[in-house]
């Protein structure tokens, strides 16, 4: 079971670390016996990468380029004239430029607005403000149920529930939850804050972060319980022993020792929500006025309402240069924490 | 669950601070669970109420009712949805199984040319944000005429990362005198593979299957995109579509949100060990 606890902390970066070991441990040459075995074993993986993430990455690289309908066929590529150079960048320019559309909504009513800048706009503001309250969030909660507390398998249930959804479920459940005649308005109406939630511009965005922080609080609450077992009890004897109060002993204690955890749960909550798409489709459909519109949710109605393929894939090939720089930094600074220690 | 900052000699279990931080404790934890249920309970008893327009739902429905689900199950395919739903997951589950745990060993135990690369490669795909891979996909099956079917729903998801790397690292933990052993008694790579190890692995096999199995069950961007037609769509899909159908007519949309919500609950309440292991695990999946 041991195997199990230790992959629970596990990351990219200890796979790579485990590979460096077992190449340490490794002993024996291949022998012709062996390399048949070991390639007929992989075979089928290695066939399903290929044809279904590995071809598609290169193609996708082609396509971005390219004008490309599903319907109208195979493209050409799509050129811009930058500086008097001709280059087959014509999908990434046309991304940044003006994007014609009507709106009643005052904010957006604007000759140069953008709808890539926008859907980024939405993005950023959600991951800005959904991934530190549901780490925060994920901490207390796990914090509490570490405690002597009784019921605990109740209260991981509740708290764990809305991760098992399909993004699909939590956005219908929700639209109804805040729609006008909705649960959450008969409490607010006695206080005089009734209001349609899901189908104004100004609160839509607002409630898709609201959301999201319920399906992600805990998934960050597993990470956290599995990091507090991690923490030697004699950390907590020292510091009750120099007096420590049950505060100081969180902030001194518990807090910094959760570094590791710290870590991997906010890249994988940034990586997350830069790709929230489900809940956003499901929600609100993108509006209203485009205010739930995310990166995703561009790409996929580019891609399947428009059936611009090449001008979705160039989109989602940018979205993929944020991800790389986030993971690769993530990489970095855990190579940095290897040389520490 | 670690003996916690609560288990020492002389812990005070009295007095005024002790239930003043007890009354926060639970009075916090409470609160928030009531919150987090509260969207669920809220499907629930809409669903279960009769004619449910706002004002009318209440918290425990005074007439609860399946007026809801059956007029759901009588005008729409719900049991073929089922159907799909299962089969989905069902063969997703089963391929990841069979490929991961041959492709995991083989990168755990075999001495292979090239086997680090290989490993790393599969593990750096893991990055890659799905929607950058879905596109050529959805052209690659349009190509082949997999759009609307059961292989075009089912092949792109049957060897994923997360698995391989899973169950190597189990393998890489069982100790290699056993498979040494099991060849000086005459077995040949397979029946090692088959007859000592993979047995050994059953808890990360059942970790790995219920989290692929639930992952495929809630999985929505996938289908939502290669099953077009009614009778190809899994349960996500069929409710989001339910939901353009019968915009206002909440009971009935909330009937079908709980008939996806509540496999879920009964599969996580009876597997909770094992699911939230493989939940931890999807940490991987970036």
């Amino acid at each position: 079971m041991s195997t199990l606890d230790d992959s629970i902390s596990s990351s990219i970066g200890r796979a790579a670390s485990a590979v460096r070991n077992a190449v340490g441990r490794v002993t024996d040459r291949p022998t012709e016996e062996n390399n048949f075995a070991g390639l007929l074993f992989v075979l089928p993986n290695v066939i399903v990468f290929t044809l279904f993430l590995l071809g598609p990455i290169v193609y996708a690289l082609v396509l971005s380029f390219q004008e490309w309908n599903l319907f109208l066929g195979t493209g050409e590529l799509t050129w811009v004239t930058l500086f008097g150079v001709r280059l087959p960048l014509g999908n990434y320019a046309d991304i940044l430029q003006p994007w014609p559309w009507e709106n009643n909504w005052g904010a957006l009513r604007s000759p140069s607005f953008n709808l890539w800048w926008f859907a980024v706009r939405n993005t950023a503001l959600y991951t800005i403000v959904v991934v530190p309250t549901q780490i925060v969030g994920g901490f207390l909660v796990a914090l509490a149920l570490d405690s002597r507390i009784r019921g605990k398998k109740v209260f991981r249930t509740a708290f764990f529930v809305p991760v098992m959804l399909s993004a699909a479920a939590s956005g219908v459940i929700w639209r109804w939850v805040l729609s006008k005649n909705g649960v959450v308005n008969e409490f607010l109406r006695p206080l005089g804050l009734a209001h349609d939630w899901a189908n104004s511009p100004e609160t839509a965005l607002g409630a898709l972060m609201l959301i999201g922080l319920w399906g992600g609080i805990g998934f960050n609450m597993i990470l956290y319980l599995a990091g507090l077992q991690n923490i030697p009890d004699e950390l907590y004897e020292a510091a009750r022993i120099d007096g420590a109060s049950g505060l100081q002993r969180i902030r001194h204690v518990t807090w910094p020792n959760l570094r590791n955890t710290h870590f991997f749960v906010t890249v994988l909550a940034i990586i997350g929500t830069f790709q929230v798409f489900g809940i956003a489709l499901a929600f609100a459909e993108g509006g209203p006025a485009r205010a739930t519109t995310t990166v995703v949710v561009l790409i996929y109605e580019t891609a399947f309402d428009q059936s611009s393929f090449g001008r979705a894939t160039a989109m989602a090939f940018l979205l993929f240069a944020v991800v790389f720089v986030f993971s690769y930094y993530r990489y970095r600074i855990e190579q940095q924490d290897e040389v520490a220690y | 669950m670690s003996k916690s900052s609560y288990d020492y000699p002389g812990y005070e279990r009295s007095g005024s601070r002790y239930w003043a931080k007890t009354t926060i404790l639970y009075g916090g934890i409470t609160f928030g669970a009531l919150l987090w249920s509260l969207p669920l309970w809220w499907m629930l008893s809409t669903a279960l109420s009769g004619n449910p327009t706002g004002a009318s739902v209440s918290f425990i429905p005074a007439e609860p009712t399946l007026a809801n689900f059956e007029e759901l199950f009588a005008t729409e395919p719900v049991g073929r949805w089922f159907f799909n739903s299962i089969v989905f997951a069902g063969s997703v589950t089963a391929f990841n199984l069979v490929f991961d745990s041959l492709a995991g060993y083989a990168l755990a135990k075999i001495e292979f040319v090239g086997r680090e690369k290989l490993f790393l490669l599969f593990v750096a795909t893991i990055m890659v944000p799905a929607m950058v891979t879905l596109i050529p996909v959805y052209v690659l099956l349009a190509e082949l005429g997999w759009v609307n079917t059961y292989q075009g729903l089912i092949a792109p998801l049957i060897a994923q990362p997360i698995g391989i790397f899973l169950l190597r690292q189990h393998f890489m933990n069982l100790p290699s005198s056993l498979g040494d052993a099991a060849k000086i008694d005459g077995c040949n790579e397979f029946q090692t593979f088959y007859k000592v190890y993979l047995p050994l692995a059953k808890p990360a096999l059942a970790t790995l299957g219920i989290y692929t199995f639930v992952t495929t069950w809630k999985n929505f961007e996938w289908p939502l995109i290669i099953a077009s037609d009614e009778s190809m769509y899994t349960l996500p899909v069929a409710l989001f579509a339910v939901r353009n159908q019968y915009f206002t007519e909440w009971g009935l949309v909330m009937a079908a949100a709980a008939v996806i919500v509540l496999p879920v609950i009964a599969v996580f309440l009876s597997a909770q060990k094992y699911f939230i292991r493989g939940m931890t695990l999807s940490g991987m999946k970036g």
